[in-house]
């Protein structure tokens, strides 16, 4: 039964990992830029969320009507000034690591290396469960899984549906043919950048639900958050998605069954061997799906 | 309906064309034919915008395109079907053709051109559900013909239609070339199949080195000194 239960609280933490990996892997297959800042834009979203439900007592949800346009804004900007600096996939490594460090640096001058979390009294999914028998989930990780479902989803949908996503998965594959066709990379980098940031506002709220917020977590998710990129394969969506619930189940049954402490060396020894069996990763459908 | 001037196109220090200058007439096939590494492509890569004009002018229906961005030479009816016809390979046929309409005005009717196109490859209609990437040969050159037309061109850039397929197919291909210039689409047809591309257009221009050293009409050309030498190897 705790296998079960770990395996499911895991897999629901998962939907967070995914709804982080999400704009990182859409940016890095479409626009080839290796987006570091994504994890100082997500940090961002949740020091967001954590102030404005201080300030205003408002529902932690409805503090996306703020920070969603703000990290539209940042990530559409972010996009432009990489591509204003013919950034690629090999800098922008190194660049995106040094604007997230400023942004890690900044956030500690604002709201201090302290642990922040949103008053209890704010937050009605902080510590609530759902009790399924003798299973408990808890309700921020089901909002987190929510969110995934609903934004992953609805990505995936314009990718296939529209114009639009097809517009980015022709440019993703091809940029020259692309541009014949009118394909103006320019501007989809504005709305791809744009909507990473919206990824990144939802995730910080949902991390902000169930979790302190410290600066130095930026780091922390840099690890997992790759691996659920790669694993699910990169510009791959739904990858990502089951991807992340895949890690995250994993890694919960790790802690359970063997030892906490081995929870990353089994995760990345499990991509290791993940990578060298299935280069392309895990749930890649090639291409951007 | 298209007019270039003095067109000069390089690649760093390597120039690639000179002073190039050649016009394709409404509703006309025009041919360019040269042997390898003669700058062919870059020649269609630069009308199409893809490359650069270092100098000249590419005048398409009046308006000097040289200087658009490449992703906005389309908006005055230019389509191209590239060397390797370069279909995007994980998507499916459908979402080819689809793409070919992403400009608004294609997009606006581009039900009406999905069947047009099906009517002229049917197989594509087939296998409109399929990777493009799984195709033969000959289909992909088809879609890649196709997802031209979905832009609505005025123009249709040809680069080496007839590049690694069997003859056969290369005859449906040159069939479906004719369907499309007979209903007013002008084209430039790039090709190495010198017989194919004589036969295919009303003029042409030989293209050696960078440079147009003939033209003419086709019949001219047959028999003219250096394009038998130079192309035809007679």
């Amino acid at each position: 039964m705790t296998a079960v239960q770990a395996a499911l609280s895991g897999a629901l933490i998962g939907g967070l990992y995914a709804l982080m990996a999400a704009g990182l892997s859409v940016t890095w297959g479409t626009l080839r830029v290796i987006n570091l800042a994504h994890f100082g834009l997500i940090l961002v979203g949740a020091y967001l969320s954590y102030q404005l439900t201080s300030a205003w007592g408002i529902d932690p949800m409805l503090t996306l009507l703020v920070s969603a346009p703000v990290l539209f804004v940042v990530g559409a900007a972010l996009q432009w000034a990489y591509d204003r600096f013919n950034i690629v996939e090999f800098n922008s490594l190194l660049v995106s690591f040094g604007l997230l460090m400023i942004i890690i640096e900044v956030s500690t001058q604002v709201w201090t290396a302290d642990f922040r979390h949103i008053d209890a009294g704010a937050n009605p999914y902080g510590t609530s469960a759902l009790h399924l028998g003798p299973i408990a989930l808890p309700v921020s990780r089901l909002v987190a899984l929510g969110f995934a479902l609903l934004l992953i989803g609805g990505g995936h949908l314009v990718l296939e549906r529209t114009f639009a996503g097809r517009g980015l998965r022709a440019f993703a594959q091809d940029r020259t043919v692309a541009a014949s066709f009118g394909i103006d990379h320019r501007r989809l980098g504005l709305v791809v950048g744009g909507l990473a940031g919206v990824s990144a506002a939802v995730a910080g709220m949902v991390f902000a639900l169930g979790n302190t917020i410290a600066p130095a977590h930026a780091y922390e998710w840099f690890g997992t958050v790759f691996a659920v990129v790669i694993l699910g394969g990169i510009g791959n969506l739904l990858g990502s998605l089951f991807a992340g619930l895949g890690v995250g189940a994993f890694s919960a049954l790790v802690a359970v069954l063997w030892d906490p402490s081995y929870e990353p060396f089994v995760l990345f020894l499990a991509i290791i061997l993940a990578l060298v069996l299935r280069p392309q990763g895990l749930f890649t459908r090639r291409g951007l799906a | 309906m298209l007019e270039v001037r003095g067109l000069d196109a390089r690649y760093g220090d390597a120039q690639a064309l000179w002073d190039v200058a050649l016009d394709v007439g409404a509703a006309e096939t025009v041919c360019i034919v040269g042997p390898n590494g003669a700058g062919k492509t870059t020649l269609v890569q630069t009308i199409a915008g893809l490359h650069r004009a270092a100098a000249g002018t590419i005048t398409v229906e009046g308006v000097d395109v040289a200087a658009l961005p490449g992703h906005r030479v389309c908006d005055h009816g230019v389509a191209t079907v590239p060397e390797g016809r370069r279909v995007f390979g994980h998507m499916s046929v459908r979402d080819n053709l689809l793409l070919g309409a992403y400009r608004r005005p294609a997009r606006a009717v581009h039900r009406e051109t999905e069947a047009r196109v099906y009517e002229l490859f049917p197989r594509l209609k087939e296998r409109a559900t399929q990777q493009a990437g799984s195709l033969s040969g000959g289909e992909q050159q088809m879609l890649a013909l196709g997802r031209a037309l979905m832009a609505l061109p005025r123009l249709l850039l040809l680069d080496e239609p007839s590049l690694g397929l069997a003859p056969v197919i290369v005859d449906e291909v040159f069939d479906a070339i004719a369907a499309v210039n007979a209903t007013g689409v002008s084209v430039l047809l790039v090709e190495q199949d010198v017989e194919r591309a004589l036969s295919a257009a009303s003029r042409g221009y030989l293209l050696i080195e960078g440079r147009i050293v003939a033209s003419g009409t086709t019949t001219e050309l047959r028999e003219s000194a250096d394009v038998r030498e130079r192309v035809l190897g007679m």
